[in-house]
């Protein structure tokens, strides 16, 4: 009985999409997360009958064959790139990416990693850090008798000195583009790295070839939107009782096999 | 020769696959693009001869997959791409070139439009798509043009199958087709772009069948006990 097998292959596929919407809803209010969506793809068939076979001497062909499916599979699962909404901070390192583009940082291993994550600190030696303390490339740093700082859309970082008036270039902020984005690898901490999917980053100033640009005092919310998880979330799980009512009747199918003497 | 019990017999193994038919209907309820699969039953009428009646045996010799047009889910990704209306996206596979509705597309570090798994989208004309690595903006107009930055890169076609009984159905809510497939005709489906075709499985008719198909192979297994019965108490009476 292959409709058992089938079952079950259905309500692991929603438990998985399940488990994706938990992470999502999880999710909801970490900066820069985007929500994702589990895709799934049905297995391969068997072909009963197959359509188009010569049926009778006169050279009819059958019209249509029987073609039975053996379940489904969970296909990818899907990055929803959306830009989240802004929500003002007013902290002059708390920086939004407004379009598609990531800060690089330094890992401890000295690979790169890339985040949307724009709640960046101050390190004790001046530096621009994330909140876990990795360092944004290109290196910043921000001497410590700077009255304040302005960063621009462009990136650039100004420092406004007591003994000064005009402000002065610190550095400046770029961005990397992926061709790929979905195809980013994603670690944790709101960090991704770099895949053969995603293709290698191209580094550019804010502004320019649509990586976007940055806007000081904001963060971006995460771009879940709980109406639609929690609806996706009730789909799943009747989905899921769905196919253990099939599971059920293809068992009670077996019990009258077995009455049979 | 045991007519009652081989009748019943293929009714009952016709249910089987149905019951097959249906749990992989119901698996596939969330994927992108699925057509439920729907098995029918022939008759196969044999004479018995000798003023005898003849007897007709139930057998799932056809299936056909309903094109009901499935809801459209908004996404949002651009290359998340709905077919309303008739036809087909075209993909190049290993297997020879296939039809498909599943249009979820994600682009490769070399600007080629792919399936999730890797197989090229192809245009009006049989080619790849490609997009610019570094473009930013795509759009896809109803009509299945693509332009990323203002720029219209590619014509996405929309195919129909020449001949609508030699399809196979493949892995990927996918069709092999034995003859190539020509374009759709003008204006017979659109493209809606950042939207996904939902499976057209609908769930309440699905458990309704179910039900249908369980309670008729009981009521067969019901009619194997009988005549088993009936041919025990035979082998009794006669048999001393």
């Amino acid at each position: 009985m292959k409709a058992l097998q089938i079952a079950a292959t259905g309500m692991k596929a929603q438990q998985v999409r399940v488990e994706v919407i938990s992470n999502n809803l999880a999710n909801m209010s970490t900066t820069g997360y985007n929500a994702r969506r589990a895709e799934f793809s049905d297995l391969h068939y068997q072909q009963i009958a197959r359509a188009g076979t010569v049926n009778t001497t006169d050279g009819a062909v059958l019209p249509a064959g029987v073609q039975l499916g053996l379940g489904v599979r969970s296909a990818a699962v899907t990055v929803a790139l959306q830009q989240g909404s802004l929500r003002e901070t007013g902290g002059d390192l708390d920086l939004a990416i407004e379009g598609g583009g990531y800060l690089e940082v330094q890992m401890p291993s000295g690979i790169s990693a890339y985040t949307r994550d724009g709640g960046l600190q101050r390190s004790p030696d001046g530096q621009i850090v994330t909140a876990d303390g990795l360092a944004l490339v290109p290196d910043i740093t921000i001497p410590g008798d700077a009255r304040s700082i302005a960063i621009n859309a462009q990136g650039e970082v100004y420092g406004y000195f007591d003994d000064q008036v005009e402000a002065e270039l610190l550095g400046r902020i770029t961005l990397s583009g992926f061709a790929n984005s979905s195809g980013l690898e994603a670690i944790g901490s709101n960090l991704f790295l770099e895949t053969a999917a995603s293709g290698p980053p191209f580094i550019a100033d804010p502004g320019t070839d649509g990586v976007g640009t940055l806007r000081q005092g904001y963060l971006e919310e995460s771009s879940v939107d709980a109406v639609r998880e929690v609806t996706e979330l009730i789909e799943a799980q009747r989905g899921y009782e769905l196919n253990a009512k099939v599971i059920t009747a293809a068992d009670q199918m077996l019990g009258a096999t077995t009455q049979i003497r | 020769m045991d007519n009652a019990g081989y009748t019943s017999l293929t009714r009952q193994s016709g249910l089987i696959r149905e019951m097959q038919a249906v749990a992989n209907n119901i698996a596939n309820m969330s994927t992108t693009g699925f057509r439920r699969e729907q098995v029918v039953f022939t008759e196969y009428v044999q004479a018995l001869g000798g003023g005898h009646a003849s007897i007709s045996m139930g057998a799932p010799r056809a299936g056909f997959a309903p094109e009901v047009q499935g809801a459209l889910t908004g996404t949002g990704r651009p290359l998340d791409l709905a077919i309303e209306g008739e036809g087909f996206f075209r993909i190049a596979t290993p297997d020879g070139d296939m039809l498909t509705r599943a249009g979820a597309f994600v682009r490769s570090p070399d600007g080629e439009v792919l399936t999730p798994d890797g197989m090229p989208l192809l245009d009006g004309g049989g080619a790849p798509v490609f997009v610019p690595p570094d473009a930013a903006d795509i759009a896809v107009a109803s009509d299945g043009t693509l332009s990323a930055d203002g720029a219209a890169l590619a014509q996405i076609g929309l195919w129909q199958p020449v001949d609508t009984i030699q399809i196979e159905r493949r892995a990927g809510a996918r069709f092999a087709l034995a003859a190539e497939p020509v374009p759709a005709f003008e204006g017979a489906g659109r493209i809606v772009q950042g939207f996904l075709e939902a499976s057209n499985v609908s769930p309440v008719a699905e458990i309704a069948r179910m039900i249908e198909v369980q309670r008729a192979y009981e009521l067969g297994q019901g009619f194997l006990d009988k005549e088993d019965e009936r041919m025990r108490g035979f082998i009794r009476s006669f048999g001393r």
